[in-house]
């Protein structure tokens, strides 16, 4: 009875010391809906642990300020398997059931776009990060934000390379039934007519296909003098390692983001040997600012495994979001965070090497932009070679004119 | 169970139903309901076929597909409105099923079940490939909802459209259609033998069965909003007929029972997170294993237990 009456005095102390001066600590639920198991889930699973490493981040700093309050963020995550039912479902209890005003992840265009599809009825605000499909930021939905970029501003830039390295025929290996990476093709096919090359074949994989020797003699007869592959991890890495095994010795590039760990689960170093991969300047040590480098050193940690290069655009959705609720000052009011979000510079937290266009992280259109890198596999290892021309504004004022 | 009892049972049903909007105070549940309403319509036209008929038919999602892009392309080029499109629907997909059930309804069992297959491969290659018309992969957003997107109303409406499907599937099975296609499960020879025209009863089951599913194509269609090929895939198709097998084939009951069981049952174990999908096939397989004539089945061989003369005294 004494020990209870002095601690309750003491807390009553406390409290009377703090006064109104002290931060009331709450709780902001934000939801993650993404692809955790299936296909997509190379991209997915990395983006919500980084969401949650963010998270963890953010709540050992003291949490989101917004006037006297510091809110910690809880995450909620559910899986939504890449598929656009299942997204709308997990979506739909994230908002209708857990009250969460703020859904983050979405590493894939298909279930992306049916969220984005009645997204913009919602009191919620949406964070899409590693899908890549054009047409999900044309549609001006106001309380939308994206943190990469659409896949046809980075084929653009890697056709330029392309050409620049003298190829004339190229022929193409890939996911091409995805719409976003034969946008990325047709993007390069643009630039490369402009040097005068094409494209002398374009064959088809899909996500699950393991076998790709029967594309591959097909391409070996035409005797391109580059092979461009582009799609999810798993296939593109059966792709480079049938390439050589079937003896196709010409120089080859990719669009897919994958890790080094992810490749090699499939192919070995020496096949990878020399591979380009012409992508968003994403995630590898050697392109890596100090932020990179902290984030690539804390995700191996916590989680045991070598982030995805493309991770950090979900970690850095959360970095955003917490810059736009502060600058909003609140976390209630969607609709003022979500215009904060599109009025807000670069946070200096974020991992990724953004592009701001008018000194702002996303554009008009709730599209933010990377710049472009050529990284080539030297030795077991993603290094970074060069920038690629790209033109964020340009590209911006373009993107604006779509719908 | 007699008739009035039976009656009432389904107006209890209905009744429960009717009064979710009213009951359900988290709105995703409502979401779900009307997911599964949808799926009650595409597990009844399954049913005709593979439960009345005994054909079992891998293509229902991509009649769905077919039903789903027909009402969303008439409206989107005609400008037809969204009552027109959904009517538009079933008879698009009626004029599909009439061009592939022919060829397919003249091999039987495990060839059928692989034509069938076949065509709903051929229908996603087609929806993805098509770009001009599908926009492909990336699929077609914004497609318009009625009532501008008011759950409870949307409701209302495949409830309404479950119902009367439902009792349709009911009165086929009821007429002497349905005693034929009962005859073509358990002797499709001895019906020829007797002067039946088996093909045309089987014919007939086909094209209804694709134009529930061509209903419900387009009833999702307009309450997602969003459809892309991945959604009418093969997968969805086992999902159909595990909804028969689940609730009871050949069943009246069986169907809606199975529709809520497959798209209630993967939502309710998200909790599972990654282990979700592996506890829902350890269910699927058990619930196969164990209760082969499904929940309705199950269900009447415990009532005719109870009303056995002397039950009680079973022990």
């Amino acid at each position: 009875m004494i020990i209870r009456t002095i601690a309750g005095a003491v807390a009553l102390a406390i409290s009377i010391a703090a006064g109104p001066g002290l931060a009331a600590e709450k709780k902001l639920a934000v939801g993650v809906a993404d692809a955790l198991t299936g296909g997509g889930a190379v991209y997915g699973l990395p983006q919500a642990n980084a969401v949650k490493m963010a998270a963890d981040e953010i709540n050992a700093a003291g949490g989101i300020k917004v006037g006297a309050d510091a809110y910690k963020i809880d995450v909620i995550a559910y899986d939504d398997k890449a598929n656009p039912t299942e997204a709308t479902n997990a979506v739909r209890k994230l908002i209708d059931r857990d009250g969460v005003k703020y859904v983050l992840g979405f590493c894939c265009s298909g279930s992306t776009s049916a969220v984005a599809s009645f997204i913009a009825k919602e009191k919620a605000v949406m964070l899409v990060g590693n899908a890549a499909e054009r047409s999900i930021t044309t549609q001006k939905i106001p309380n939308l934000v994206r943190t990469r970029p659409p896949a046809d501003y980075t084929g653009q830039a890697a056709g330029t390379f392309i050409a620049r390295k003298g190829h004339k025929r190229v022929a193409v290996v890939g996911a091409l039934e995805v719409g976003f990476y034969s946008q990325y093709v047709d993007a390069v096919e643009k630039e490369l007519k402009k040097a005068g090359g094409e494209i002398v074949a374009r064959e088809v994989f899909s996500l699950r296909d393991r076998d790709m020797t029967p594309q591959l003699t097909k391409i070996r007869a035409l005797s391109p003098d580059a092979l461009l592959v582009v799609g999810y991890v798993e296939p593109a890495a059966f792709v480079y390692r049938q390439s050589v095994e079937l003896g196709i010795n010409v120089p080859r590039y990719g669009f897919t983001s994958g890790s080094e760990e992810q490749f090699l689960r499939v192919t070995t170093s020496e096949q990878m040997e020399g591979v380009w991969d012409l992508r968003p300047t994403e995630l590898t040590l050697l392109s890596a600012s100090k932020n990179g480098i902290a984030y690539h050193e804390n995700y191996a940690r916590i989680f045991k495994a070598s982030p995805s290069p493309s991770s950090p655009y979900a970690y850095d959705q959360l970095y955003a979001l917490k810059a736009a609720i502060e600058a909003a000052g609140t976390v209630d009011n969607t609709e003022a965070v979500a215009k904060a979000l599109r009025s807000l510079p670069v946070p200096p937290q974020v991992v990724m090497q953004y592009q701001p266009v008018d000194g702002k992280m996303f554009d008009e259109n709730g599209q933010a932009y990377t710049s472009n890198g050529a990284f080539q596999w030297q030795k077991g290892k993603w290094v970074f070679v060069e920038d690629l021309p790209s033109d964020a504004k340009a590209y911006s004022l373009f993107l604006g004119t779509l719908k | 169970m007699n008739r009035p009892l039976t009656t009432l049972v389904w107006l209890l049903a209905f009744t429960a139903l009717a009064m979710l909007p009213q009951v359900l105070s988290v709105k995703y549940y409502l979401h779900l309901s009307i997911l599964a309403l949808i799926w009650v319509i595409v597990a009844q036209g399954q049913n005709l076929i593979q439960g009345f008929t005994g054909y079992v038919s891998i293509v229902q999602a991509g009649f769905m597909g077919i039903g789903a892009y027909g009402s969303t392309l008439i409206g989107i080029h005609f400008g037809w409105p969204i009552w027109a499109t959904i009517a538009a629907a079933p008879l698009i997909t009626a004029l599909f099923a009439l061009l592939t059930g022919y060829p397919s309804l003249r091999v039987k069992g495990h060839y059928f079940a692989i034509v069938t297959m076949a065509f709903n491969l051929i229908i996603v290659i087609v929806l993805v490939n098509f770009r001009e018309l599908t926009r492909g992969e990336a699929g077609i957003s914004n497609i318009p909802k009625p009532w501008d997107g008011d759950r409870d109303a949307y409701f209302y409406l495949a409830l309404t459209l479950a119902a009367a499907m439902t009792l349709l599937a009911a009165l086929i099975a009821r007429s002497r259609v349905g005693e034929i296609l009962r005859a073509i499960r358990q002797n499709e020879d001895l019906v020829g033998a007797i002067g039946i025209a088996a093909w045309k009863y089987k014919l007939f089951a086909f094209v209804i069965s694709a134009m529930y599913a061509g209903l419900a194509g387009a009833l999702y269609a307009h309450f997602q909003g969003f459809i892309n090929p991945e959604i009418f895939g093969v997968a969805q198709s086992l999902d159909a007929i595990l909804a028969v097998i689940l609730g009871g084939t050949g069943t009246i009951a069986g169907p809606v029972i199975g529709a809520f069981l497959v798209v209630f049952l993967p939502e309710l174990l998200r909790f599972a997170d990654s282990f979700r999908l592996i506890l829902y096939g350890l269910i699927l397989v058990l619930a196969t294993i164990f209760m082969p004539i499904g929940i309705v089945g199950v269900a009447k061989t415990v009532l005719a237990r109870l009303h056995r003369p002397g039950a009680r005294h079973d022990g």
